[in-house]
C-alpha cells in the first residue's frame, strides 16, 4: 500500500510537471513522423531552398547530411555558394532578416525540442496560414505571426493542393526532427540492448537473492 | 549472528553467484566505453585530421605552407635542379634517401617542424633553417646540421588526383 | 599472493578490519524491507553523476557566449556525448525521486527519532547541499528556463532586510544573471558534490554508530540482526537491477521527458517565457513561495518548509516507540502530508492564477498545519496507546528492546539513562 502510494506521487509529480507546462497554443494538428531517409531528405531540400532564405541552422553542417543517407553529389547540388563543410546558415544577412521581421528568425536545428510536441507544431504552423479581413496573411496557431507563409498554404485552392503542401509540412517536419536529435536512432538501439541485459542481470540477481536469504526463513 | 553455512548447497549457489558476477562485471565493463571513448577526438576534431591541397597554385620553385591537425605542413614544388641535386646527395645525421622521402620528385611534403624541439624553421635557398638553435634541412626536409636529430617528418598523404593530395588519415 | 599483499597492508592499515566491522559483518535488522534500499541506491545515483558531470565538464565551456553551443558540441560531436549528457539530466531527476522516497520512509517509520537525530540533521544538510547543486548545475545549459529561474531565484535574496539589493548582486556578480553567474555557478556545481560526498560518508559514520531502524520503529533484539553481507548486499543489488531499468528507461527513450522545452530555446535576457516552472522537484516549495502574497513571507515560508523539518523529533511527542506501524493516528497524517505534497507540487506547476491561488495557499496552511499539529495528535495518541494498550507484538519487541538495553554498552550513554535502565530492571524483576 504504501509503496503504491510512493509510487503514484512519483509518476503523478512527473506527469505534472510535463503537463502542466501545457503551451497556450491552438489546436494542433496531429501529423505521424516519418523516420525515413527519404522524408528527411525531402525536407532538407525544402528547408535549404525556402526555410534558409530566413532560418540558419548552425548546428548542422552540410557534410552531416550523409547521415540521412544523402551523397555528396546530392549535397553539393543544395549549396550555391556555400562549402559543403560549411554550416547551414542563412546567406541573407542578419541585418536584413531584422528589419523584415523586426528580430532575427529563430534557429531551426532544435526547433523540434524546443515546443511543447514540436513536430505538431512545426507542421501546424506552416499549415495553419489563411488569408484574414485585411488580405493579409495570417496564422491560426500563431495569430499575428511575422513569419510569411512560406509554403503558399493560403495561397492553395484545391484539397491536392493543400494535400501537397501538407505533404510538404511533414517532411519538414520529419527532417528537423533529425536535425533536433541526430543521435535519437542509434540511442533508442543501444538502449534496447541496455534495458534486456539489465533485464537478464536483475533476473539473476532476484534468484541469487532467493536462494540467499531462503536459509533463513 | 553465525549462519549456518552447512544449509545452503555451496555448489549451486557458487555457479548462480559466479554467473551473475560475470554478467555483472560484462556490464560494468560496458559501461566504462562510453566514457573512455567521449575523451577521444570528437566529430569536428575528426574531421580536421586531413587537410586536401590544391597543387596546381604552387608554382616551381615555391613552397606553401598549409595547416593540418593545427600543425604547419610545407609543400614545396622543387625544380629538377633540386631533384637532381637531392638524389645525389646524402646525409650523416639522419641517413635517408631522397626518393624514400617522396611519391613524386618534383613534390616534397614535410611537417614544418623542427624535431629538436619544434619551432617552425624558416625557408632558405638550400632547404630550411631554424631560428631557435640553428638547425640546417636540405631540399629533401633532411637534417644537415644539428642540433636536431631527426629529418623533417613526411606525414601520410595520398594524390587524390594529379592537382591534389591529401594530407594525413581519416581518424 | 593475494593473502601476502592483505597481511602486508593489515599490518599498517585497518583495511580488513574496516571492511568487516562497517561492510560485511556490520549487523543489519533482518525484517528491514526495500524501502531501506533508498539510502544505497541515492549514493549510486551519486557517483553517476560524479561521472557524467565530470566528462561533460571536459567539453562544456561556462561563457554565456558558449554555453548552449557547447551543450550542442556534446551532443553531437563529442563521441557518446549524448549520452553523458542525457545520464546527467535523468540522474538529476532520479537523484530527487531517490531522496524524497528515502526521505518519506525515514517520516513514515519514525526512523528520525532518538537516538537518530544526527543521522536525520546529516541528512537534511544534504537535502539542502543536493538543491544547492540541482540549482546551480540548471543555470549551465543557459536556456530560458535556466536564466529566467536563476533570475527569479536569486532575486528573492532580495527580501533580505536592509541590504537586500546588495546581497542579489553580490550572489550574481552582476545587475542580472549574466556571465560572472554562469562562472560562478559552475565552479561552485563542480564543487558542492564533492562536499556532498564527504557530507555522506558523516551521514553513514552516524549511522553505523546508531545501527539501522527497521519497520517496526523498536530496536530488534540482537539475534535478530544479520550480516550485511551476503544478506543485503545482495538483496541492494536486486533493488538496483530494478531501479536501472526504470532509469536507463527513462535515459535510452525518453530522457526528453526531464527537459522541458523551452530550455532548448537560448536565453534571451529580453525575452521571459510565458511561464516560469522549475523542476519538478522544486514544484512543492515554488508553490509554497507564492502562496504567501507578502515577498519576504514567501521567502521564510519556503525555507521554514525544509528548515521546519530540523524540529521532526521534538515535535514528535509520542513516547510509543517507532514510526506508523503501531501509531495510526501518526500514518494517517503521514498520508495526508504525502498527499499535500502531491497537490503542492501540481499547483507549484499552474500558473498563479485563478482556484490554484486559494489551493496553494490551502495546501500551504495544511502542510504547515500538520507540522504543528504534530506534537498535540501524537501525545494524544500515545494518551489512547496507554489506556488501551498496545499491539501483543509491540509489547514483544519493547520489551526485548529494554532488555537488550540492559545488555548493550553505547546504546544509551547519558546519565539519565542510569536511571531508565534501573527503571526498566526493576519492572522487568516485578513482571517476572
Amino acid at each position: 500500500m504504501r509503496k503504491l502510494l510512493v509510487l503514484l506521487s512519483a509518476v503523478a509529480m512527473s506527469v505534472v510537471a510535463q503537463g502542466a507546462m501545457a503551451s497556450a497554443a491552438g489546436a494542433l494538428k496531429m501529423v505521424e513522423i516519418d523516420n525515413s531517409e527519404q522524408a528527411r531528405q525531402r525536407g532538407v531540400e525544402i528547408v535549404v531552398s525556402t526555410c534558409m532564405m530566413c532560418h540558419s541552422l548552425k548546428y548542422i553542417k552540410f557534410s552531416d547530411l550523409t547521415e540521412i543517407g544523402m551523397t555528396k553529389e546530392q549535397i553539393n547540388n543544395l549549396l550555391e555558394d556555400q562549402d559543403i563543410n560549411d554550416r547551414m546558415m542563412s546567406l541573407t544577412p542578419v541585418e536584413v532578416r531584422k528589419e523584415s521581421y523586426g528580430k532575427v528568425p529563430p534557429d531551426l536545428s532544435v526547433m523540434a525540442i524546443a515546443r511543447k510536441k514540436g513536430p505538431q507544431h512545426i507542421y501546424t504552423l506552416l499549415t495553419d496560414y489563411y488569408y484574414n479581413e485585411e488580405e493579409e496573411t495570417d496564422n491560426h496557431l500563431f495569430p499575428g505571426i511575422k513569419m510569411p507563409d512560406a509554403l503558399a498554404y493560403a495561397d492553395a485552392e484545391s484539397d491536392e493542393e493543400r494535400a501537397e503542401i501538407e505533404a510538404q509540412a511533414h517532411d519538414v517536419a520529419s527532417f528537423l526532427v533529425w536535425a533536433a536529435d541526430p543521435s535519437a536512432e542509434s540511442r533508442r538501439t543501444i538502449g534496447t540492448y541496455v534495458i534486456i541485459y539489465l533485464i537478464i542481470l536483475t533476473a539473476l540477481l532476484y534468484l541469487l537473492k532467493r536462494r540467499i536469504w531462503g536459509k533463513i526463513h | 549472528m553465525a549462519i549456518d553455512k552447512d544449509l545452503d548447497s555451496p555448489d549451486r549457489r557458487d555457479f548462480l553467484g559466479k554467473v551473475t558476477t560475470a554478467v555483472g562485471a560484462v556490464g560494468v565493463a560496458g559501461a566504462c566505453i562510453p566514457f573512455v571513448s567521449s575523451m577521444n577526438p570528437s566529430k569536428d576534431v575528426k574531421a580536421k585530421s586531413t587537410s586536401i591541397v590544391d597543387l596546381a597554385s604552387i608554382p616551381k620553385g615555391k613552397t606553401h605552407t598549409i595547416e593540418w591537425q593545427g600543425k604547419p605542413v610545407f609543400v614545396t614544388h622543387r625544380s629538377d635542379e633540386t631533384i637532381a641535386d637531392m638524389q645525389d646527395a646524402s646525409t650523416e645525421i639522419d641517413p635517408q634517401t631522397d626518393t624514400d622521402r617522396i611519391q613524386k620528385p618534383e613534390w616534397l611534403v614535410v611537417v614544418g617542424l623542427c624535431t629538436h624541439l619544434g619551432c617552425v624553421p624558416n625557408r632558405t635557398q638550400e632547404g630550411w633553417s631554424c631560428p631557435c638553435h640553428g638547425s640546417l634541412y636540405d631540399n629533401s626536409g633532411r637534417v644537415v646540421r644539428g642540433p636536431a636529430p631527426n629529418n623533417l617528418i613526411v606525414p601520410h598523404y595520398e594524390f587524390i588526383d594529379e592537382k591534389t593530395i591529401i594530407v594525413g588519415q581519416k581518424v | 599472493m593475494l593473502k601476502k599483499v592483505f597481511s602486508w597492508v593489515d599490518e599498517r592499515f585497518p583495511l580488513d578490519e574496516m571492511i568487516k566491522h562497517e561492510l560485511t559483518e556490520y549487523p543489519v535488522p533482518r525484517n528491514l524491507n526495500y524501502m531501506w534500499s533508498f539510502g544505497f541506491l541515492a549514493m549510486f545515483v551519486l557517483v553517476v553523476q560524479l561521472l557524467s558531470g565530470i566528462f561533460l565538464a571536459m567539453h562544456y565551456k561556462a561563457d554565456v557566449n558558449m554555453a548552449f553551443d557547447s551543450i550542442q558540441h556534446i551532443m553531437r560531436d563529442v563521441n557518446y556525448g549524448w549520452l553523458i549528457r542525457y545520464l546527467h539530466s535523468t540522474g538529476a531527476s532520479a537523484f530527487f525521486a531517490v531522496i524524497f522516497i528515502h526521505i518519506g520512509r525515514t517520516l513514515y517509520y519514525g526512523s528520525y527519532r532518538r537516538p537518530r537525530e544526527l543521522l536525520w540533521w546529516t541528512g537534511l544538510v544534504l537535502l539542502l547541499l543536493l538543491m544547492a547543486t540541482a540549482f546551480m548545475g540548471y543555470l549551465l545549459p543557459w536556456g530560458q528556463m535556466s536564466f529566467w529561474g536563476a533570475q527569479v531565484i536569486t532575486a528573492l535574496f532580495g527580501v533580505t532586510p536592509f541590504i537586500g539589493e546588495e546581497v542579489v548582486i553580490w550572489l550574481r556578480g552582476d545587475f542580472v544573471v549574466g556571465d560572472a553567474t554562469l562562472t560562478r555557478f559552475f565552479a561552485l556545481h563542480y564543487l558542492f558534490p564533492f562536499i556532498i560526498t564527504v557530507a555522506v560518508a558523516i551521514h553513514l559514520v552516524a549511522l553505523h554508530w546508531v545501527k539501522s531502524s527497521n519497520p517496526s520503529g523498536i530496536t530488534l533484539h540482537a539475534k535478530d540482526n544479520i550480516p550485511f553481507h551476503p544478506y543485503f548486499t545482495i538483496k541492494d543489488l536486486f533493488g538496483l537491477g530494478v531501479f536501472l531499468i526504470i532509469f536507463f528507461g527513462f535515459v535510452f527513450f525518453s530522457p526528453e521527458f526531464w527537459i522541458m522545452p523551452e530550455n532548448n530555446v537560448p536565453a534571451d535576457p529580453m525575452v521571459t517565457p510565458p511561464h516560469i516552472v522549475p523542476e519538478w522537484y522544486f514544484l512543492p516549495f515554488y508553490a509554497i513561495l507564492r502562496s504567501i502574497p507578502d515577498p519576504m513571507g514567501g521567502v521564510v515560508a519556503m525555507a521554514m518548509s525544509i528548515l521546519i523539518f530540523l524540529a521532526m523529533p521534538w515535535l514528535d511527542r509520542s513516547n510509543v516507540p517507532g514510526g506508523a506501524k503501531f501509531r495510526p493516528g501518526y500514518r494517517v497524517m503521514i498520508y495526508v502530508w504525502f498527499l499535500d505534497l502531491m497537490l503542492l507540487g501540481y499547483v507549484g506547476a499552474q500558473a498563479p492564477e485563478g482556484i490554484f491561488i486559494l489551493l496553494g495557499r490551502i495546501a500551504t496552511f495544511i502542510y504547515f498545519g500538520l507540522f504543528l499539529l504534530l506534537p498535540f495528535i501524537s501525545r494524544r495518541e500515545e494518551r489512547r496507546s496507554r489506556e488501551e494498550g498496545l499491539p501483543r507484538e509491540a509489547e514483544r519487541l519493547i520489551r526485548e528492546e529494554q532488555e537488550e538495553l540492559l545488555r548493550s554498552e553505547h546504546y544509551l550513554r547519558r546519565e539519565n539513562d542510569e536511571k531508565e535502565l534501573r527503571d526498566i530492571r526493576k519492572r522487568l524483576e516485578d513482571e517476572s
